[in-house]
């Protein structure tokens, strides 16, 4: 026996959880088509079906892409400094990929490292991730390449999976709390959010495995200066379509914005890719070319993070490749470098 | 077509009479269409050419990675000519320094990948290059454009501004704001554009900070008021940035304005015409400055 859930029960909790005034995210379609992970106003816009990823990811409910870390006023010549405290709203991730759910483990070494970054850590501790496990993939997914696949639970505080419910021609969905945050929500079969019964589950294998991470964790360690860098990415523009969508991509400025009465100290998301990123006060920039900051990119999803941390920094959504204009991204090359490595152990 | 392409472009490579071809490649069949570098004769065979082959390769000719190739040959549809052209009246490059080809649009052959064409096919008046060293593919028979300079426009081309334009001015200002809330400063806007070629731009100039890097509403209406005044009179519609948008902001509709204020008031069309001089470089007795209240 399941723990389920019709969908209009769910809608229906999503609206309660809203009149308690949680934030609630969802893939939500845009006016012009394209679904965003987004703050919901009502159950009704919320989209659980018939597309494969949102456009962007779930790193907006623990990192936001501008967040304000403390104020300062000027006062003749003394300055005023005002703290902020972090936004503890609580936050329910409702339709979450586990792809995406995946991410806020992975994320949790880096913002616990050598500093604990209280404004990371409040969102997460307020945010409760439901996650949909995936029936369905397309050319531009690989998260069986990296480890986790269409029900993947890493990092989900619950997660549904939805079965046609041939009585009534809707959809149900399985509910599995998987923390005592995503029992919370549910509150299990005495609950009363949810009923037992007896259905069964569509299990989706995923996308067929890309690439083998060891192949690639081997050719970058060896492959620093390698030609192959400057071919693969030679089309790459240096936007940050990539970065600021990616789940796991967390670097960010420091920026004062204000005027003579005073301002704010933000923490807003940068990227790599860009050309400023690396450029030092001298004006030497010892990233100078696109390549090196492409290669830098990967370097530091598949050898340094999981050097440092022990997990890889990507969670296979292809996010970066249906995004990036001109047909890269992560997949496109790691697929190129798989190809070359695989060549070379061939000649050897 | 394709066989034309790729025979062109091998024996420009075989010639040395270019060291690079900018043009469309697809390393996988479920993939667009993307701009591949082929600087060896016998690659060429990696050239493709279909009706999802929407990015605008002027947007190479002035980088500095591409530029270190040696000469490139580009290829280019008529819209994005046109961005060429604007290019080279800015002196972005000399005109003996590139080699063009041109892809006759109304001979595309369809991907089979369904959706083609974007917004701006609808109105094109450019569906044949008009400067290329040498055009591929048969232009159709009566096609408007076809050797055409002229500023003439399908009457089609403002529809989707003038039907947004009958919005009140505060109508207008909210739909901004809910859709430029959604954009992330990913810049992907600025990158894909032929005409986004400064070093520096305004909003990466920190000594001092000249717009909020902030993706807020206010950095966000900053950065895309300063994006569209830049492309006054240069943007030639070529839609890469509406296209490129993860967020799906439509651009289009910013960039349209302007496009129809030249064309209003000064009837210029940025890249139509070669001979024209640039509406923001140049000054005329003529001007009208029915703008000045």
């Amino acid at each position: 026996m399941s723990d389920v859930i019709s969908k209009n029960d769910l809608l229906r909790l999503v609206d309660q959880w809203l009149a308690e005034g949680k934030r609630v995210i969802g893939p939500v379609k845009m006016g012009d088509g394209v679904i965003l992970y987004a703050p919901v106003a009502v159950s009704g816009q919320l989209v659980l079906d018939g597309f494969v990823h949102p456009a962007n990811s779930i790193k907006e409910a623990v990192f936001p892409r501008s967040e304000t870390i403390y104020t300062y006023t000027f006062n003749g010549q003394e300055i005023e400094l005002s703290d902020v405290e972090p936004d503890c709203t609580e936050c329910i991730v409702i339709g979450a990929r586990p792809c995406d759910a995946a991410s806020l483990p992975i994320l949790d070494h880096l913002f616990n490292w050598d500093y604990q970054d209280k404004f990371y850590n409040a969102r997460r501790a307020a945010t409760t991730v439901v996650t949909l496990a995936c029936t369905e993939y397309d050319d531009d997914c690989f998260c069986t390449s990296v480890g986790l696949g269409p029900a993947a639970n890493q990092g989900s505080d619950a997660m549904l999976s939805s079965a046609p419910d041939g009585a009534h021609g809707t959809c149900v969905f399985e509910v599995r709390a998987l923390t005592d945050k995503g029992q919370a929500l549910f509150g299990g079969k005495t609950g009363g959010k949810t009923s037992a019964a007896e259905i069964k589950v569509p299990i989706s294998d995923g996308p067929a495995k890309k690439f083998d991470t060891v192949d690639i964790e081997t050719f970058l360690k060896n492959n620093y200066e390698s030609e192959a860098w400057r071919d693969i990415t030679m089309r790459c523009l240096g936007c940050g379509a990539c970065a600021y969508n990616c789940p796991t991509c967390h670097c960010f400025d420091i920026v004062d914005e204000g005027d003579a009465a005073g301002g704010r100290r933000v923490k807003n998301w940068d990227s790599c890719q860009f050309g400023q990123f690396t450029v030092h006060a001298s004006g030497h920039n010892p990233r100078a070319v696109q390549a090196q900051r492409q290669r830098q990119r990967i370097q530091h999803k598949f050898r340094i993070y999981p050097e440092k941390f022990g997990a890889i920094l990507c969670t296979g959504c292809g996010t970066c490749t249906r995004n990036c204009p001109v047909g890269l991204g992560v997949l496109n090359t790691l697929e190129a470098i798989a190809a070359i490595a695989r060549a070379s152990i061939e000649v050897k | 077509m394709i066989d034309q392409l790729r025979q062109t472009c091998k024996k420009l490579l075989e010639e040395g009479a270019v060291q690079v071809v900018i043009g469309y490649g697809q390393d996988k069949p479920s993939m667009m269409p993307h701009p591949v570098f082929i600087t060896k004769p016998e690659d060429t065979d990696r050239l493709v050419w279909n009706d999802l082959c929407f990015a605008n390769l002027a947007a190479y000719v002035t980088r500095k990675e591409i530029k270190a190739l040696g000469k490139p040959a580009v290829i280019v549809k008529g819209c994005d000519e046109r961005a060429l052209v604007v290019l080279e009246q800015e002196s972005q490059f000399t005109r003996d320094g590139i080699y063009v080809i041109g892809m006759a649009c109304d001979s595309l052959p369809a991907s089979g990948m369904g959706n083609p064409r974007a917004a701006k096919c609808a109105s094109c008046a450019v569906r044949t290059p008009r400067y290329a060293d040498v055009t591929i593919g048969e232009a159709a028979v009566g096609s408007s454009a076809v050797g055409s300079s002229s500023c003439s426009t399908a009457d089609t081309e403002f529809a989707d501004l003038d039907e947004f334009m009958k919005k009140t001015p505060a109508e207008r200002l909210a739909y901004w704001k809910v859709e430029l809330s959604r954009c992330v400063k990913c810049y992907a806007c600025r990158e894909v554009c032929p005409m986004c070629y400064c070093n520096r731009c305004l909003v990466d100039k920190n000594r001092p900070t000249a717009i909020d890097t902030s993706a807020t509403i206010k950095g966000n209406l900053a950065w895309h008021i300063a994006r569209a005044f830049h492309q006054a009179g240069r943007c030639v519609g070529c839609d890469e940035c509406t296209r490129a948008c993860p967020a799906g902001i439509n651009l289009r509709l910013l960039n349209q304005s302007l496009a129809k204020a030249a064309e209003r008031a000064f009837a210029y069309k940025a890249g139509m015409d070669k001979e024209t001089p640039p509406v923001i470089g140049s000054y005329s007795l003529e001007d009208k400055e029915s703008f000045i209240e």
